[in-house]
């Protein structure tokens, strides 16, 4: 089995101490912050109060391991939105396609901001919550139980497949199987003598797993109970109120026409 | 549509579940296949998974991509409200294969997916199922990020769609030539693990109205989506994308997409299955 890819960062922190669904909602209130404000000087505040969180527990590794994405992302959304949406204010460059304007330049930068802090946002979630956290945390959200089963079964069984992935890869390489090729259809296609054997390991433990689940007495509709059962503190209710007036607070300030381009 | 939730209660089509999900990540993160902008997008090999397990698994495919491709955003570091709409697009990119099999008409080969009868004319409908299924989740995800403000319709809409498209049609065909014969011969296809009862009761002509208004409203959505997106003058719809839906996408894109999304919902609710006929 190879190690799972996780992006848990087992620290003693505040916000590794936190239930799930506080820290659910006090990711929401930093989203909806981000989501309402336009003007990029606004947007700012939520990106940075979550990029700093994430170094604070301990989530440097992970954002440095992500950075090329964000980056790209940031890069590619300031790229594209001058393109839809209208000029504005002082022309800032002019070129023989047309004129770049404050107001596009402004307007975009608030876009790539707002990726930005969606991505740093959701990195804070899941470098504070581990992968038996976050399946409790949508129980106890009410989702239903076998939805639950199976997510914590897929977030059990993905690194084992994983790990196949790489062993048939390896084994095909032996033979002198390589994919390749500079044609994306030639490319693809060299990937089918790796993928079957993936596909068919997996498949065939489904009736025997399904048996051993049956004969332990599975059944999805019966009321459940789980081992590390995370109590939902004072501190719990405090953050979920913080997350739920950063939210208000946000959208009341929008409204008021604060953060607007 | 019943069978959505009444698999739930099958043991074994919840581990269909998890292990579609978990196959899915698993083949998503190690193969980038051929990228198309580093960081952002990768034609993967991946992407056929929904496709062809959706017409094998049916429902369980459906909710096996969906948590699938939420698995991924959480482990790649892009999980956030748009992972929302990621759920909803792959799960409906696992759903419309085993709705539009067998159902479209003249259009179907009347045979089970497995490539050994009516080769070509298989192909011609795996091709309109892959290009549905890959039109509507990227209708759906582009117009869940449009609305969030993130990217703008016609720049996510074409790169899903492209993705998903390509990856489906080259390694679908051969994929299900492989694997259908000995997954059935398992006894793990949808059809041999749900009730009759549970299998959607749909009378041919409902059943083939509904398949080839999935199949026209998912093209439709993405070419007008795209259309308005870009704001071409021969489009009647073409819109200022400065009308804004407060701070999020243009106004009447998020109209578009909502309408929309309702048709291909009650398209879905309406819908059948065929490959338990064919099966016998």
């Amino acid at each position: 089995m190879s190690a799972s890819p996780s992006l848990y960062v087992d620290r003693e922190t505040f916000l590794h101490r936190l239930n799930a669904r506080s820290k659910l909602a006090l990711i929401t209130g930093v989203f909806v912050a981000a989501y309402v404000f336009g003007d990029p000087r606004w947007v700012f505040v939520p990106l940075a109060a979550t990029f700093l969180a994430l170094v604070a527990v301990g989530g440097w590794p992970n954002f440095k391991r992500l950075s090329f994405i964000v980056v790209a992302l940031f890069l590619i959304g300031f790229a594209v939105w001058p393109a839809f949406t209208h000029g504005g204010g002082a022309p800032l460059l002019e070129t023989p396609l047309g004129t770049l304007t404050e107001r596009e330049v402004l307007f975009a930068l608030g876009r790539s901001e707002r990726i930005a802090a969606f991505i740093v946002g959701g990195l804070l979630f899941v470098t504070t919550t581990s992968n038996e956290e976050i399946v409790a945390g949508m129980r106890s959200l009410g989702l239903p139980y076998a939805f639950c089963f199976a997510v914590g079964t897929a977030l059990r069984l993905f690194p084992t497949f994983l790990g196949s992935a790489n062993t048939v890869r390896q084994a095909q390489a032996a033979r002198g199987h390589e994919p390749g090729g500079r044609n994306p259809v030639t490319l693809l296609r060299s990937y089918i003598p790796l993928m079957i054997p993936v596909f068919m390991t997996a498949i065939r433990n489904v009736q025997t797993q399904a048996m051993a689940l049956e004969a332990r007495g599975f059944d999805t509709r019966g009321e459940r109970s789980f081992y590390n059962k995370q109590p939902f503190t004072a501190a719990d209710w405090a953050t979920a109120g913080f997350g739920i007036a950063l939210a208000v607070g946000a959208i009341a300030l929008r409204l008021q026409g604060y953060g607007t381009v | 549509m019943r069978e959505l939730v009444t698999m739930w209660r099958d043991t074994r089509m919840i581990m269909l579940v998890a292990v579609v999900a978990a196959v899915y990540v698993a083949l998503l993160i190690p193969f980038a296949g051929f990228v198309i902008i580093p960081g952002i997008t990768a034609v993967r090999p991946g992407n056929v998974i929904p496709v062809i397990f959706g017409l094998m698994f049916g429902p369980a495919a459906a909710w096996g991509s969906a948590i699938g491709n939420l698995i991924n955003d959480i482990f790649a570091g892009q999980f956030g409200p748009g992972s929302a709409f990621g759920f909803v697009g792959n799960f409906f990119f696992g759903l419309i294969g085993y709705k539009l099999w067998g159902n479209l008409g003249p259009l179907s080969s009347n045979v089970e997916p497995d490539f050994r009868e009516r080769p070509v004319r298989q192909f011609v409908e795996f091709v309109l199922i892959a290009v549905a299924a890959s039109a509507v989740c990227a209708a759906i995800i582009a117009w869940g990020l449009e609305l969030l403000g993130l990217f703008p319709f016609s720049v996510l809409g074409t790169i899903i769609f492209l993705n998903n498209t390509i990856a489906a049609l080259i390694l679908g065909p051969p994929l299900l030539y492989l694997t259908y014969p000995r997954i059935k011969s398992m006894g793990l296809l949808y059809p041999d693990l749900l009730h009759a009862d549970d299998l959607p009761e749909a009378g041919a002509t409902r059943a083939q109205t509904a398949a080839v208004g999935l199949l026209l409203v998912a093209i439709a959505w993405l070419a007008v989506g795209i259309a308005i997106s870009l704001g071409l003058q021969d489009v009647p719809f073409a819109a200022d994308q400065a009308e804004t839906f407060g701070e999020g996408g243009a106004t009447l894109q998020i109209a578009l997409g909502a309408i929309a999304f309702l048709i291909v919902l009650g398209l879905t609710a309406i819908s059948g299955e065929r490959l338990s006929k064919l099966l016998g």
